[in-house]
């Protein structure tokens, strides 16, 4: 497949655009970063305490929740490959943090200890992974079907447990996480900053990220070579529950409470995570990309509030500002799809 | 992936077997609803069931069929059918003749449907993305239009008889939105399993690459590819705004994940996993008759959603287990 790709590139007449585009390709292979460095810049110019120091942190740190579920799911993605139809992917993150919210704050609500409740939500999102791990490697379900499936029992699950309804939640922990603050940053900065570094060394420069790439880009290949493809894939679907768990603490920690609109989170994590893909020169999640895209969609939201844009909007400009930067890198693309 | 060991009888035999677990699947759902639930099958429970469950989402699922069998996925069809109810309810309101506000909201739909194809084909964004983005911008668009997602009613008397003109109405006995589904049910299944424009489609959608070498208009087949299916998910659009005699922002994007669904919950018939339109029509009964026979045992919405999922995750199980490991 990928053979039939290069050759038909290599067959093709050189057109003059196409010669343009070789020429232009390095300098558009950062298309995604020139618009994303602009559309901050006109921010910056236009918007009052846009740039402020007090602002990027509190950016950061409503970026938390999101980064770890968009890191959730783009591991999913290098691991499964991004094909639109067959590759990795997990719809049931956003579900699956509703699901452990729920947990976590129930728990917390009925007098449980911070360790048992945080143990119980992790442990919630992990057997959620595993669920969806087990029907994508061993029984071979497509994932777009099988986290379909998880996604709808897991969503039937937290409301069941919530009764959809509100849960509020504190506890020493979720005061630490929301409130307490180290050398100048908030805790949930810190977690932001420390979660990614973990992550982009563990996806580049950790073994097990490197054999990640292998199984996604090319699983004959990664199974000859002696990798484990199905543990590693296995792997991909528990890590991405652990994220959920782990972000449905910074959640309920950030708003006291458990909310039962979480499942709607799906869409922007589809988007960080997807978006990742076009800063990277291969047009796979890298762990930059990732954690670009998704401080991309956090400054944009922010950007919008400060310069008092209606919210009815800012879906729309969100969606025109990724539709463009994904044009302006993929035309450094040498074939279509 | 071709199995090119011996064939071992039992394990072929499982194979032809999987292909119609959903079948199974199906007839016995619907038998141990018609024991569980008297009320089932009824002959009123049926047609509402159809009329008011099936149709619409079997539409915008045979939508989703055509895209899916190119190779993409649509997630902009909840938009497309907010489209065209949003241009026909307002135009209605505005005093416009009923004709031309239906032709402006299929019109609304397609316009969506020729955003995608640009996208697609002229600024080759993969599928995933650009419909992504069509979604959010629809969504913002809908927003800006309502005040917030205000609904548009129509329910005076005025408009009754064109409603039931549209939903209503019966011909030869059989109600109009069942035989506009039949229509486009055949229609799709001709264009997609029996033309040369399907088999252009279909090959698109399991060898790029080839279908370019082989001289297949790729972009131009790609566009129609998105332009028909948001035509059909404008004709959800319009019976659906017909149903409720009004129009409610951001309606449309409840289909979407069903018809992800039961497209691919189709795929299971075939032993290629490939979609078609029988596929999906059989997914899309599943999904409606578990939704409809859950209802009338008792469970609450909560379990509704926990039973539906366990359901189709068994069916795919079943159907993916039986048949081995998928890739």
């Amino acid at each position: 497949m990928t053979m039939t790709i290069a050759a038909e590139t290599a067959a093709k007449p050189a057109r003059a655009r196409g010669a343009l585009r070789r020429q232009g390709t390095l300098v558009l292979r950062l298309g995604a970063l020139a618009m994303f460095a602009l559309i901050m810049a006109w921010f910056a110019f236009t918007t009052r305490g846009f740039v402020s120091p007090a602002n990027i942190f509190n950016v950061i740190e409503q970026t938390a929740v999101m980064g770890v579920l968009s890191f959730g799911m783009a591991v999913v993605l290098i691991g499964g490959g991004t094909d639109v139809q067959t590759g990795g992917i997990d719809l049931s993150i956003a579900a699956n943090t509703g699901l452990c919210a729920a947990v976590y704050a129930t728990l917390l609500a009925g007098g449980s200890g911070d360790l048992a409740a945080a143990a119980a939500a992790i442990g919630t999102g992990i057997a959620v992974g595993l669920l969806n791990a087990f029907a994508v490697v061993r029984l071979g379900i497509l994932p777009l079907l099988a986290t379909l499936a998880v996604m709808n029992i897991v969503a039937g699950l937290e409301l069941t447990v919530t009764e959809n309804q509100v849960i509020g939640a504190n506890s020493t922990v979720t005061q630490l996480i929301a409130t307490g603050r180290f050398l100048g940053l908030s805790v949930l900065a810190w977690i932001f900053i420390l979660f990614s570094a973990l992550m982009t060394w563990a996806i580049h420069y950790s073994r097990i990220g490197l054999r990640l790439y292998a199984v996604g880009g090319h699983p004959e290949a990664a199974r000859a070579a002696g990798i484990n493809v199905g543990a590693y894939v296995a792997g991909t679907y528990a890590f991405s529950g652990f994220c959920a768990g782990f972000a449905a603490i910074l959640l309920v920690a950030r708003l006291s409470a458990s909310t039962t609109a979480t499942g709607q989170l799906l869409l922007a994590i589809l988007a960080a995570a997807l978006l990742g893909t076009v800063f990277s020169r291969r047009f796979v999640p890298t762990a930059g990309g990732t954690i670009l895209s998704t401080l991309f969609i956090g400054f944009l939201a922010n950007g919008f509030q400060l310069s008092n844009v209606s919210y009815y909007w800012v879906n729309g400009v969100q969606g025109v500002l990724i539709l463009m930067v994904v044009a302006v890198t993929t035309f450094a693309k040498p074939q279509g799809k | 992936m071709l199995n090119l060991s011996t064939p071992m009888p039992i394990e072929e035999r499982l194979k032809a077997i999987s292909n119609y677990a959903v079948i199974f699947a199906l007839v016995v759902i619907v038998a141990g609803f018609a024991i569980a639930a008297p009320s089932f099958l009824t002959g009123a429970n049926l047609y509402n069931l159809i009329l008011n469950n099936v149709v619409m989402l079997a539409i915008v699922a045979i939508a989703m069929t055509i895209v899916v069998s190119s190779g993409g996925i649509d997630l902009s069809v909840g938009v497309s059918v907010d489209m065209a109810s949003m241009a026909f309810i307002m135009l209605l309101k505005a005093g416009v003749f009923v004709g031309t506000a239906l032709f402006a909201g299929i019109g609304a739909a397609l316009v969506v449907g020729l955003i995608n194809a640009i996208l697609i084909t002229r600024l080759r964004i993969s599928p995933f993305l650009a419909t992504l983005g069509i979604l959010f911008i629809g969504q913002s668009v809908q927003k800006i239009a309502s005040g917030g997602g205000k609904p548009v009613y129509l329910a005076n008397a005025k408009f009754a008889p064109t409603f039931n003109a549209i939903v209503k109405s019966e011909v030869l006995g059989i109600p109009t939105p069942m035989l506009i589904l039949a229509a486009i049910a055949i229609a799709v299944y001709v264009l997609l399993h029996k033309s040369v424009f399907g088999r252009y489609i279909r090959a698109l959608g399991a060898q790029p690459g080839v279908a370019w070498y082989s001289g297949i208009r790729v972009p131009f087949h790609t566009s129609l590819v998105y332009i028909i299916a948001a035509g059909l998910c404008g004709v959800t659009g319009i019976l659906l705004s017909s149903t409720v005699k009004s129009y409610v922002p951001l309606s449309g994007d409840g289909y979407l994940l069903d018809a992800i669904g039961a497209c691919f919950i189709g795929t299971t018939i075939s032993a290629q996993r490939r979609p078609s339109v029988l596929g999906t029509l059989i997914g899309v009964l599943l999904l409606a008759v578990t939704r409809n026979g859950l209802l009338l045992v008792g469970w609450n919405f909560y379990w509704q959603q926990v039973g539906i999922g366990l359901l189709v995750f068994a069916v795919l199980a079943l159907s993916f287990g039986l048949r081995g490991r998928g890739h």
